[in-house]
């Protein structure tokens, strides 16, 4: 009797577990299609977008629009997102192919990626941050002023 | 001696089992690279970095020719067109957060686009790298298969786009946490762009590690920039023929 109860346990997990590896594998062919399809439409009329950029723009309108439901693309997207930097290993590991210009520029190209992003990330947060710095204290004043303990200008 | 070996060994297996076989070395190795980052927690540990390098270092140590591996890994790499169409859920989740930030969000992602294409284009000059470097390092700020494409329209390298995108990524999580304090950011807004525009998806990790706003408005500026950079880079791109490109 025990066994029997266990084993039931133990394959409802199992069916749990399969059809949650079924819908993620359903869905992602979903995305797929929906890439394949955009990106044979970007071709075809010489959009210079990358079709899964245009992808991406059509199913945001989709779901905005409720023509297609969160639900059918949920499981599938949170895990090809989640799972992006497996994804990238491949082509990544393709720089075995230049080993004379790691060696050549290795450190130069580290330098100039070190800097530049550095001074994107500079340019990006302080803008970001004193415009909504600034917006806030349009909005709320005086919530401004007991949060930072400064008088606003 | 060794390496005479493992030559022989490499050549007795079939090619196309060695194909085959790139799928699951590459999947087995980036997990266990995730767990030993998990267990310690150090940027330098970062599974992106540990994972290419082992990966790459044995390849070579195989002498396994790249377009062997590439013949089954780019299943595996495929999965990046979904991937890029997934963002969707993320932008339509945080739809909201998008609409009452899109002035800070905007202008910070503009600046940050344009300064990407200026200082890559121009460093690389200064430095004497090549024009063809220098086309592949200005979409290096984006997400990779954007980048990728990015990179193939503008007459660089996607592969070496590839490569740079990481290493932008990998000192993005460096720098990018330093810089919120150099510069006084106490908004989620300004920290989280911060990090997403400047180092893409491996910054969005390390953004929910300071909080869960910071990770959504990284996020969400990394989808941004990347439909800003699909746009922004090739219009730019023309203008800087005047610093360096011929």
């Amino acid at each position: 009797m025990r066994i029997a109860v266990q084993t039931a346990r133990c394959l409802t997990k199992a069916a749990r577990i399969a059809t949650r590896a079924a819908r993620i594998a359903l869905q992602t062919a979903l995305l797929w299609l929906l890439a394949a399809v955009c990106n044979r439409v970007a071709t075809a009329l010489h959009v210079p977008v990358p079709g899964s950029i245009l992808g991406c723009a059509v199913l945001f309108l989709l779901l905005l629009f409720r023509v297609v439901p969160l639900a059918w693309v949920e499981a599938g997207a949170d895990w090809l997102i989640a799972q992006l930097l497996l994804f990238f290993l491949p082509p990544a590991v393709g720089i075995i192919q230049y080993p004379a210009l790691i060696r050549a520029d290795g450190w130069r190209l580290l330098l100039v990626i070190l800097t530049s992003t550095a001074l994107v990330m500079a340019i990006t947060g302080a803008v970001a941050d004193a415009i909504t710095r600034r917006r806030q204290r349009r909005a709320h004043p005086l919530a401004h002023q007991a949060l930072t303990g400064r008088r606003s200008g | 001696m060794m390496n005479a070996f493992l030559t022989q060994l490499s050549d007795a297996v079939s090619p196309d089992l060695i194909s085959i076989l790139s799928i699951p070395l590459t999947v087995s190795i980036h997990a266990a690279c995730r767990r030993v980052y998990r267990r310690w927690r150090w940027p330098l540990l970062s599974p992106m970095l540990t994972s290419l390098v082992l990966l790459a270092g044995l390849l070579v140590l195989l002498r396994m020719p790249y377009p062997r591996y590439m013949a089954g890994a780019h299943w595996l790499s495929s999965l990046l067109q979904p991937a890029t169409v997934a963002f969707a859920v993320p932008l339509y989740r945080h739809r909201r957060a998008l609409l009452d930030h899109a002035p800070a969000i905007g202008a910070g992602l503009l600046c940050g686009s344009v300064m990407a294409v200026i200082s890559s284009i121009g460093l690389a000059h200064l430095a004497g790298l090549g024009d063809g470097v220098a086309r592949s390092l200005a979409p290096r700020s984006i997400t990779t298969p954007v980048a990728m494409a990015v990179a193939k329209q503008i007459g660089g390298n996607p592969v070496l786009t590839a490569v740079f995108v990481i290493a932008t990524g990998i000192l993005g999580i460096l720098v990018g946490p330093w810089l919120t304090r150099i510069l006084r950011l106490r908004t989620p807004v300004g920290r989280g762009a911060l990090m997403g525009m400047g180092a893409h998806g491996i910054g969005t990790a390390r953004a929910f590690e300071m909080g869960s706003q910071e990770g959504t408005l990284s996020s969400l500026s990394m989808v941004v920039a990347a439909l800003a950079g699909v746009v922004l880079i090739p219009l730019l791109l023309p203008w800087m023929n005047i610093i360096s490109l011929h």
